[in-house]
This record gives structure tokens, sequence and C-alpha cells, in this order.
């Protein structure tokens, strides 16, 4: 195999796909990229944990077609390093590769590529196209609230459901719950459910761009695949049954609460300063036009903020982590946002006062 | 004129605390050297008792080498309901004398002593009245302490005239009285910092004093820092009023290897169940289970998560525990097993409620609580689980270590 290249042309896959490679394998050959040149005169890289895939391609001067693996972290460092523009040439040959550049040379060792585990084939399903934007912002509206080596581990992970013309994207740890939909033309006839895991979801949010260009979805019974330009991303599936997140949307609420977003955070970060470290725990009062917001900690510090809001109901007193409040106050972008409670045991519900916001989201509360 | 104390804490640490209580329980092993730990030739020594130091044993070392090198010494099973029943006498003891007790451990613990001058009197009558308390309340166990204005000092202090020992630093004095002693001495110096101070030339704590603080900090960074702290005598550390260990844990070094999954299942059953009736024992519940391989190579390896919810009943550790194994690509064989609840908490504590709360869990509660109740009226083993009547002829009798400990994440 011989071929040069562009460092930018090379650096930028290398990349795109090295958040796949883990930092401890068990396999040798997971610290390498999957490096292909073909008679196309294009080179694709790829590299893989076993349950994500990244695959990215570039245009290259292929000289002598061909494919290697080539320990990931060094290739990326010696791409990063050299000069801006430099042109690198690269050839394999008899197990070990040499990477050239103006006066630089190094001679890295190989693993033959029939090592390296390429992800099944993936076949079937359905298919269907959606913005680029819409969905890296729905991940960013969803993916804080997953689980996190959670035993039940289908929480570790984010549930993607699409039917018809909605893509619902939903995260739980079993204390809150995200949900954001994307509402565009999907056509897609069945209703597909599956759980995409943790480090998944978290490349795939790195890897979309913020623009209108549309990517390609296929879903089948064990895997997700998205194909971005330049980029092949695959991931299995977390085989489990994701909780019915419906049965959990609150039910029944009738005090709610209308308060500026920003506001709100602010008071509640401030609170937060002397509630109990591990908890997170503070209180909420509420009733007529004002709540008040109190927290102590095991070292008897107390604090109280009041702050103006439009309430209705009958007054509540209720415990959250306020955490779970941050985090969704700083990913909502409306300005106002509303709070729908319904007793001090029962999950109070979060969302964009604006009608046309496509995110709710759900925070059990804590016992004081 | 000795100046006032600006501030006084007291270490107190049981000498050799699991020896002496089975000392004070058995007339016939006062004055003998004696073993706590397990019978077999594969397990560690818990405690060895003041008599059987002098052969050269000491704590975790394995059984096998201590009975080599004291062949006279009595091994003795470990009995930890009893040392948790002593425990809470001493600290029974350490309460009536301050309002802010931190323990460490079953034996082990810090008091915060200002302003309690007027009652006890100087430091030193304070150290001896401890002692004479700690003496009588226990029929007969001695403490060693130690006072000085620092935390740091004081457990220095308790250390330094073991067994039956009082020290006590004043606080003018504190960096004079460090100066002497090795580098080991210090809080946060593990064998290979040691090493590394060595090769600076650092050999006893005076030495750190000499070296000065920017010459610390630029070889050894924010741990220079902190030496240097310590070497000063400086430490502000409150003495935190605080019983709960991070984490309670049961591990079976075990008679024969094993690989096979069933059998390191019944282990783990085991476990989980010491484990759960320790936490209903002492009122706390658990966030995180770990679960301990350690290779017939002695490599050790572990995995562990959180719970979605803080629990104390053995099903759910247990059920947690199958699925780290699964984690495991070590195809064994295994000479111990070892599972630990940790990220604990008291359960009247704070609750963050669940939004798919299982009930089932409470119930498998109850059950469990009763059957705690049963074994406290008629003893252990009256009720046994279906299966254990199985393992039992299959699974060798295992000496274990159950451990109520500080920091168990050191992997």
């Amino acid at each position: 195999m011989k071929l040069r290249i562009k460092r930018e042309d090379l650096l930028v896959p290398l990349q795109r796909v090295i958040g796949a490679v883990e930092k401890r394998q068990t396999l040798p050959a997971l610290a390498n990229v999957l490096v292909v040149a073909r008679t196309d005169n294009s080179v694709a890289i790829t590299a893989t944990d076993l349950e994500l895939e990244l695959l990215a391609e570039n245009e290259a001067t292929v000289e002598a077609a061909g494919e290697i693996t080539l320990p990931a972290r060094k290739l990326l460092d010696i791409c990063r390093t050299l000069a801006e523009g430099a042109e690198i040439s690269l050839d394999c040959s008899e197990g070990r590769a040499t990477v050239r550049a103006t006066r630089s040379r190094f001679s890295l060792a190989t693993l033959p590529a029939a090592e390296f585990p390429a992800l099944d084939d993936i076949q079937g399903g359905v298919t269907f196209k959606i913005t680029s934007a819409a969905l890296k912002h729905a991940l960013e509206k969803t993916a804080f609230s997953m689980a996190q080596q959670d035993v039940r581990y289908y929480l570790n992970g984010l549930l993607f459901e699409v039917h018809g013309d909605v893509a619902r994207l939903v995260a739980t740890d079993g204390h809150r719950l995200a949900m954001h939909e994307i509402r565009e033309n999907l056509a897609v006839d069945e209703v597909m459910q599956v759980i995409v895991p943790r480090k998944g979801v978290h490349e795939l949010q790195r890897l979309l761009d913020d623009n209108d260009s549309e990517v390609d979805i296929q879903l089948t019974a064990n895997h997700v695949r998205v194909l971005l330009p330049g980029l092949r991303f695959t991931s299995k599936l977390i085989d489990g049954r994701f909780p019915d997140y419906q049965r959990v949307m609150p039910q029944g609420g009738d005090k709610y609460m209308l308060a500026d977003r920003e506001g709100l955070r602010q008071a509640l970060q401030r609170a937060s300063i002397l509630s109990n470290e591990k908890y997170k725990g503070i209180r909420m009062v509420m009733g007529g036009e004002e709540l008040k917001i109190q927290t102590h900690n095991p070292d008897q510090e107390e604090a109280e903020e009041e702050f103006e809001v439009e309430y209705r109901g009958d007054p509540l007193e209720i415990g959250f982590n306020v955490t779970y409040l941050l985090d969704i106050l700083a990913t909502i972008e409306g300005e106002r946002v509303q709070l729908t409670f319904k007793d001090t045991n029962s999950s109070c519900l979060v969302e964009d006062a604006r009608d046309e916001a496509l995110g709710q989201y759900v925070v059990m509360p804590m016992r004081l | 004129m000795p100046q006032p104390w600006s501030r006084i804490v007291a270490h107190a640490d049981m000498d050799a605390f699991y020896a002496a209580v089975e000392q004070l329980d058995n007339p016939d092993l006062r004055g003998r050297p004696i073993l706590v730990g397990g019978h077999s030739d594969r397990g560690v020594v818990l405690t060895a008792s003041y008599e059987a130091r002098p052969f050269g044993v000491g704590s975790a070392m394995p059984m096998a080498r201590a009975r080599k090198l004291c062949p006279q010494g009595v091994v003795v099973p470990p009995r930890f309901a009893r040392y948790e029943e002593v425990s809470a006498l001493i600290m029974g003891v350490f309460e009536d004398f301050s309002p802010h007790v931190e323990a460490l451990s079953l034996d082990e613990a810090f008091l915060e002593m200002s302003g309690a001058g007027h009652i006890f009197g100087t430091p030193t009558d304070m150290g001896r009245r401890l002692k004479a308390a700690v003496f009588e309340a226990t029929g007969g166990l001695t403490v060693s302490v130690g006072l000085s204005a620092t935390k740091y000092v004081a457990k220095v202090a308790s250390a330094h005239a073991k067994p039956d020992g009082l020290t006590v630093v004043a606080p003018e004095q504190a960096r004079d009285w460090l100066a002497p002693l090795a580098v080991a001495r210090l809080w946060g110096a593990g064998p290979k910092t040691q090493r590394r101070l060595a090769a600076l030339g650092l050999h006893t704590i005076g030495d750190l004093v000499r070296a000065g603080r920017e010459f610390l900090e630029a070889n050894l960074g924010s741990t220079g820092t902190h030496f240097h702290e310590l070497a000063h005598a400086r430490d502000p550390r409150p003495v935190a009023r605080r019983h709960s260990a991070k984490s309670i844990g049961s591990d079976r070094t075990l008679a024969h290897d094993v690989s096979a999954r069933e059998a390191i299942r019944v282990h783990l059953r085991r476990s989980a169940d010491a484990i759960a009736r320790r936490l209903r024992h002492k009122g706390y519940l658990a966030r995180g289970v770990r679960v301990k391989l350690k290779t017939s190579d002695f490599q050790l390896l572990t995995r562990q998560c959180r719970l979605p919810e803080a629990t104390d009943v053995a099903d759910a550790l247990y059920t947690t525990g199958i699925r780290l194994l699964d984690e495991f690509a070590h195809p064994g064989p295994f000479r111990l097993v070892g599972m630990a609840a940790y990220d604990l908490n008291r359960d009247t504590d704070l609750q963050q409620l669940d939004l798919f709360d299982v009930h089932q869990r409470h119930r498998q509660r109850r059950l469990e609580a009763t059957l705690d109740d049963i074994s406290e009226r008629f003893g252990p083993g009256v009720v046994l689980r279906a299966n254990a009547l199985a393992d039992a002829s299959r699974v060798a009798a295992a000496p274990t270590l159950d451990f109520l400990d500080e920091d168990a994440c050191e992997e």
C-alpha cells in the first residue's frame, strides 16, 4: 500500500474517528485504525471498540491500493504535530509502515487488516433522512439525562423512537427524564424503537454538523447507522426494553408556576451553594406570587431565596435535587419556563413556556 | 508556663483490637501470641497480638507465612459481630467525652476536645481519663491516645507509644516533635512517595521543613504543598461528626480456586447476605456494588456499578453482583471472591424518589429483616436458602474477611 495525502486531509478523518478508540482495549487491534487505500484515489479510516464503529473517508493520491492497521493515537499525534499543509506519504510493506513528510520520517508497527474486527454487515430495517442540526439539537437536549453505569443497563443510553413524521428522543436515569421531538418529513411507516448506547450518543452529537444538510439513518434490529458527509457512524444497540416513558409522564398536575428561566436558574444556583453536597436537596415553597427556595446542609448553614413567579393552585412544598433542575433550565432555550406540579411525592413537568417547544422534562422529587 | 492550646484534638486507637478482644473473652489466650484470621494457609492475618509481634508477624501477612514465623501462635478465627459489639461500647465512651467523634473504623476515632478543659482538665488529664474510661467500659482493653492541636499530629502521636500509650504534643512543640520522625509518618506518603522523597534526600519530616516549600512544590507539585503543611504541623481539617463508613464488604479467600460461574455465584450469594445484614444492622443504605476477583496469580480485578435506588436488600446486591460478573473477561481460576457495598448513607437521610419504583424490593426487604430476627433469636444457620443446602457440600468453609472500611476504592 502506498499513498500521498495532505496533512489536513488525513488529520480531519483521524480526529473524527478517534473517539471510537478505547484507552484500554481488550484486543490489540482495537488500539489501531484500519487504513484502506482504494484505486479510486480515496482512503478510508476506521476505528472501533466493537460496539461503535466510525469510518471516515477522504481523497488521497493512491499509488498502490491496500489495507493495513496502524496505531491510532500515534498516527493522530504525528499528523497533528506536522507542519500545516505538509504532504504526507504513507508506505506499508512487510509489516512496517513508513510515514514521511518533508524532513520527518516515522516507522510504525502494524497489524494485518484481517485482525481488525469489522462490524457485522447491516441489512434491512428502516431508512429515512433527517436534518443534521435538528438531530444534533435533540441529542443535546436529552443526552444529559442518560444514566451512567446503572444496573438497569437499558437506561445507559438514549431511546430513539420513530413513527410517521415524528422522531422522539428520550433519556432517563430514573430520577429525571428528558424528551424531545423532531417533526419533519420522515415517512416511517412502522414504529421503530431503539436504544443507542451512551458512547454512541456522545460521539454522534460531536460529529453531526449544525446545519440544514440531511443525514441518512438506518435502524435495524441490532444496529443504528448514520451516514454523514464523509463519515459512516455505526453503533450496536442496547438489547433491552426501555421503560414505558409515556406511563411516567406526569398526569393530573393542577399547580402551575411560570417563571423567568434565567432568573430562576440563578436563584437555584445561589441556593445550591449551601445544599447538602451529596444530595443537593432544595425545598421549594410555593403560594401566591412568590417562590421560596430553601436549602440547608449538615453544617447547619442555610440559604433562602425569594423569587417572583406566576403561580396558580394550592400552596405546595416540594423537594428536589437542584442539579436536575439546573440541568433542565440550562437546556431550555425560551425566556420563560412552566413547571407543573401535582403533590409533594409526584413528578414535576418542566417545559419551555412557548407553545412551539418540542421538549418535555420530568423530575422526581426528593423526600426531605 | 505553657500556653493554652488553640485547639485540642485527640486520636484514640485500640491496641491490637481483634486480638485483644479474643484475649479478653478467653483467659486461656492471655499472654500468648495469637493470630486472628482464617485457619486455612491461604488466609491473611487480620490482627496479631502484641505477644506475636516480636516474631515479625503483622497485619495483612499471609497466614502461612505468619505461622512459619511464629509456630507457637494460636490461630483464632475472627468474630466480627463481637468486635462490632465492643466497638459500640468504645464509641459510646468517646461520645461521653465529646459531641464531635469521627470514627475511622471499628477501633479508631478522632475526638474534638477543644473547650473541654474545664470538664476534663489539661490535655494530659483528658488522655488519662479517656484511657481509663475505655479500660473500664470494656473490662480491660487498652487504647493508645495522642493529643495535639491538629488531627495529623494527634494521629501520629497515638501511634508513637503503642501499646497503652499516651502522647501529648503541645502545639508550639509540634513541629520540633515531628522533625526526627521518618517521612513514612506523613499522611499520604505511601511506599512509592517515600522512595521519591528518599531520592530527593528527604528522610525525616525535619528534612522537609529544611527543604522549604518551593523545593517541595517544584519536585512534588501539590503533594509537596501538602507535605510542607504537615511538616509544619499545620492541618486545618475539622473533626467531622461522622460514623459513615464508605463501604461494607465481604471477601472470601477460598480453600480451592474456582472458575465456574456457579461456584462464584455461591460466594457472591453469601457475601450479599452478609453485607445486607450488616447494612441493616447499622442502618445504612448502599448506592453502589463492587465485585472483586483475585486470580490465582494474585491479579486483583474489580468491577462496580451504581444502583438505581439505595438499598440494604441482599437480593438487590446479589442481582447486581451477578450482572457485574459478566463484565469480567478473565476466565479464572480465582482464589478470592469478594463483594462490597459502597456509597453508604443513613437510611434516615433524604431520599430521591424514582420514576420507575419497584415495589417488589420493599417486600423482599421485609422478608430479609424477618430472617435477621430469626437468626438473632435462634442463631445463624437456622434458616437457610434452599439452594444453599445443596451448595454447602460443594463449598469448603472459606475464611472470610468482612470489612467496614474507610476507603476501599484503592483499585
